[in-house]
């Protein structure tokens, strides 16, 4: 076996990671290396690690150059012995350099992997890189979430990409141990994951089809022929638990299974960055508005005093509810939305598309800026709903807890600075929205009706709009609309 | 005056409501906290800290009595139970202070006066008659509760205590009665007893510790009355009179009513829950039986309002209140995967001699929920530490569901089983079945080899059985 001849494949560190940058190699083509050398440092998004060599021999080729990006799986380098002819490197590197399906290792009398592409036979999901050594074999197989192992086994099994139908349980009911595990890996030729995890290129995380799930709940789950990715995973730690299978036992109609386990991929780079980050967004996002869209403002008043009657009713005979003005304010403008749909709509300078629900902005001053969490489908939801989802999204939007999609779209924004006592103020399009509603305090003032002095109280209300999208008469209409809803509240509270 | 605003403030510093403000300025709410007397609540003041430093003054009671036993001879003894209360106040002190710290360490105001609710998201805070009004989105009350009365039967501080002044006598009770063999009535009659005063316990249920498994309801009461404790259970204090030089109670019982006489009574009937004076009832929030009335994360039925601990509702403990603090905040904070309070999986420990601790279910609870369970038994008597520490008497009960394996319940009595029923809990939350804590090595010698010696009983494999 002198002539064999070892890959270097672009490790998979946890499961969001697809890709990875070459930061720096160790060593040179020609170099000599010995297992467990730091071979080359390797960055993700989140982290830079260096992959460790799991064989001795020669770095015959480096096919990933510092500077490049490859994706999880890819050939970043070859190590053989100094014996294997180049026609034999150039040989490997071909059957295995075809992107992302994964390199087999030549001493598998596999199928091409580039043929693999196509015909992909697997059940394992297609993103899970197959390990490079004998570990391959044990990675194959039907899905194994009913194979009864141990929580630790079950966890270590996804890091080591080994498909649990493969380990022979030694456990109680044969249940697959952490032990079964690794000696199964041992035998297969793997390398055990020490204390520095993440920095073995034998290491292919990877089949995210592996479900984890407390004992009894797997127990649980084989007596009752439940299969663990129906369940729910409420428990600790992204585990099933007791009650997630009782739930699925309980309605027993089997749903085809859908884990869809990454509903929360933050695709968003706005949450995770610092303080100072948010900063610069705030004012590229606010530049480029005030620069692209041509801003004009209508203005009109509201008498509110039939709102602040029907807002004193609601909260006094509700217990679970604390309306606000500003709810009352949603609840208007997202009726008014759907009636002038010309402005429930987003504009990215190309495309201009309409919305037939109405996803409302609201701006909550935060630390250090401020943030537009939304109020969903507002039209569809009652004032105590929206009033309680408000204060949810604001709790959470002071303390950084809010989800990308909630605070990422909408298709109008409302800023409400009447709590300062500020009268009346101008303010800027959120993009890619068309238009944004700017709230002033409700204050006493004079009014004149049927000719007679009287005293009402009045909210000025002044709408932003881009005028590339939404004409004069549109917005004026949409203030008119909207003037009517909060003067008679009754109207759009049916 | 603008009102000062804060995203959450909580009316109660005992171990619910300080632990309920750390938790949320650990999150980055704006966060304070109303107290109106002491920081640390009844817990760390009048409950569990300071009873159990009288307690080990009753522990050391014990051990000096079975000295003899290990060849010493004690003579010459003098006890002064003022000393040992004093012991007793100077922990507590010091608890306080600890949590004042932790206040001031995670930036929590804290506002010293008696709280009520002036409407949904206000606060009023009363303090030497000046009334300061205080915004906040989210209100937690965590006002506790306090010892309930009889009917016929009140604590007026004298003759009739409460746990607050049982806990600060200024002479020790030659002849006491103590009303209610709850974990507190049998922790103070426990205490008492070891100290030296010749104690009588009254039960209305048919057992003592009756919230506890039978088997060691039954171990218990064998154990007292050993120990000189006389027991009477399905017996009622009718009535007492304390016209005379001693305390005259009329106790009603399975074999006909008798007179009784006592220099002291201790009432500990239960506990009612504080929520008086709070605004509660002119905002419709609902309270039932002297409780609020909470969902499972502790929110109430008005909007923003939130009720965690003993005024929330049993079991009456201070652990339970800190977990309920810490979910409560983190559901508000929208923290992921946050559960509410199984209270299944709340510990309870009395702290009697000998102790006992459990979790979860009793084996009739088990049976009455229609689970087939296993039952594991072990008695301390075959435990090699139990007995060379001289405390064999005990036992280790585990209730398991028969097909699933999950540890229903676990119930315990004998030295130190307060500190292992944790071994418990955390299989239990773990999901653990009888499996794993068999396989489980327990460490030799300890009297916790016992918790493996009944799990393996429950499988029918017992070693040293």
């Amino acid at each position: 076996m002198t002539n064999e001849i070892k890959p270097i494949n672009m490790p998979k560190w946890g499961m969001e990671m697809s890709e990875g940058d070459i930061n720096a190699w160790y060593f040179a083509v020609g170099d000599q290396v010995n297992a467990g050398d730091d071979l080359v440092d390797i960055e993700t998004s989140k982290i830079i690690n260096t992959v460790t060599a799991t064989d001795s021999g020669i770095l015959r080729a480096i096919l990933g150059a510092t500077g490049e990006t490859h994706a999880v799986g890819a050939l970043l380098g070859v190590i053989a012995s100094a014996e294997t002819s180049d026609a034999d490197i150039q040989a490997f590197i071909n059957s295995n350099s075809s992107a992302a399906a994964g390199p087999e290792a030549v001493t598998e009398a596999a199928a091409p992997v580039s043929a693999a592409v196509e015909t992909a036979p697997a059940p394992a999901p297609a993103t899970i890189p197959q390990a490079a050594s004998g570990l391959s074999k044990l990675a194959e197989g039907e899905d194994d979430s009913l194979v009864a192992a141990s929580p630790v086994a079950r966890r270590l099994a996804a890091e080591y990409g080994v498909n649990l139908n493969n380990i022979t349980g030694t456990g109680r009911h044969d249940r697959v141990s952490k032990w079964d595990l690794e000696a199964a890996v041992v035998a297969a030729g793997g390398q055990l994951i020490g204390n520095n995890r993440s920095a073995s290129s034998t290491v292919h995380y990877g089949d995210d089809s592996n479900v984890k799930a407390t004992p009894v709940a797997r127990r649980i789950a084989t007596q009752l022929g439940i299969n663990l990715l129906e369940c729910r995973v409420s428990g600790d730690r992204g585990r099933v638990c007791k009650a997630d299978v009782e739930a699925v036992a309980a309605l027993k109609n089997k749903i085809p299974a859908q884990t869809d386990s990454n509903t929360t991929v933050s695709s968003n780079t706005v949450a995770s960055q610092p303080i100072s980050g948010m900063r610069k967004t705030i004012a590229a996002r606010l530049q480029a508005s005030k620069q692209t869209a041509p801003h004009f403002r209508v203005h009109i008043d509201a008498e509110i005093d039939a709102l602040l009657a029907v807002r004193k009713q609601i909260n006094s005979s509700n217990t679970d509810a604390k309306v606000s003005v500003n709810d009352f304010i949603v609840k208007a403008c997202a009726s008014a939305l759907i009636k002038v749909p010309a402005l429930n709509v987003q504009f990215d300078g190309e495309q201009l598309s309409y919305f037939s629900n109405a996803d409302i902005s609201v701006a909550v001053a935060i630390d250090d800026g401020l943030i537009t969490p939304i109020v969903s489908d507002a039209n569809h939801k009652g004032l105590v709903e929206i009033s309680n989802t408000t204060r949810d999204l604001a709790t959470r939007a002071k303390l950084g807890r809010l989800k990308p999609e909630e605070f990422q779209g909408g298709s109008f924004c409302i800023s409400n600075l009447g709590m300062y006592g500020i009268k009346q103020f101008d303010a800027i399009i959120n993009p890619p929205q068309g238009a944004i509603l700017a709230v002033g305090a409700g204050e006493q003032r004079p009014v004149v009706k049927d000719g007679e002095l009287a005293v009402a109280t009045v909210m000025s209300l002044t709408l932003s709009s881009d005028h590339r999208i939404i004409d004069g008469a549109v917005a004026a209409q949409f203030m008119s609309v909207l003037k009517g809803y909060l003067e008679q509240p009754a109207t759009m509270l049916g | 005056m603008t009102t000062q605003q804060f995203d959450l403030m909580v009316v109660g510093g005992g171990p619910g409501g300080y632990v309920a403000a750390i938790r949320a300025a650990q999150l980055g709410f704006k966060t304070a906290l109303v107290e109106k007397q002491h920081l640390g609540g009844v817990c760390l003041n009048w409950g569990c800290i300071p009873t159990k430093a009288l307690l080990r003054g009753a522990d050391i009671a014990h051990t000096l009595k079975e000295a003899e036993h290990f060849g010493f001879t004690v003579d010459n003894l003098s006890f002064d139970i003022k000393k040992l209360v004093q012991h007793s106040r100077s922990v507590a002190s010091k608890l306080t202070q600890g949590v004042a710290y932790l206040m001031q360490k995670n930036g929590i105001t804290v506002i010293d006066g008696t709280a009520s609710l002036a409407d949904k998201c206000l606060l009023d805070v009363e303090q030497d008659g000046k009334v300061t009004q205080y915004k906040a989105t989210h209100i937690i009350l965590a006002t506790g509760a306090r010892a309930r009365n009889l009917p016929s039967i009140e604590i007026d501080g004298d003759r009739v205590w409460g746990a607050r002044e049982a806990m600060t006598p200024t002479a020790l009770p030659s002849k006491l009665l103590v009303i209610g063999a709850g974990a507190i009535g049998v922790e103070f009659a426990s205490l008492y007893n070891d100290l030296g005063s010749d104690v009588t316990l009254v039960e209305a249920e048919q057992r003592i510790t009756p919230a506890e498994d039978a088997d060691i309801s039954a171990l218990a009461e064998k154990a007292f009355v050993q120990r000189g404790i006389k027991i009477l259970t399905n017996s009622i204090v009718q009535s007492l009179d304390s016209s005379g030089a001693d305390t005259v109670a009329l106790i009603s019982g399975p074999n006909g009513e008798q007179h009784l006489e006592f220099d002291q009574v201790i009432l500990a009937v239960g506990i009612t829950g504080n929520i008086e004076n709070l605004g509660l009832e002119s905002l419709k929030v609902e309270t039932e039986k002297g409780f609020l009335q909470a969902d499972g994360f502790g929110k109430t039925n008005l909007a923003g309002l939130y009720a965690i601990g003993d005024v929330a509702g049993p079991p009456w403990l201070a652990h339970k209140a800190s977990h309920e603090a810490v979910i409560c905040v983190e559901k508000i904070a929208g923290v992921d995967a946050v559960k509410p309070l199984n209270k299944d999986q709340v510990p309870g420990c009395t702290y009697c001699r000998p102790q006992i601790a459990s979790v979860g279910l009793t084996e009739a609870q088990a049976k009455a929920a229609g689970h087939s369970i296993r039952i594991g038994r072990f008695n301390l008597n075959a435990n090699g530490k139990a007995l060379a520490i001289n405390e064999a008497e005990g036992l280790v009960k585990t209730v398991f569901d028969e097909q699933s394996g999950e540890l229903l319940g676990a119930h315990m009595i004998g030295p130190e089983v307060t500190e292992q029923i944790q071994g418990f809990g955390i299989a239990q939350q773990l999901e653990a079945t009888e499996y794993e804590l068999a396989q489980s090595i327990f460490a030799h010698p300890t009297v916790s080899e016992s918790m493996h010696e009944s799990v393996l009983d429950s499988l029918g494999i017992a070693l040293h059985k």
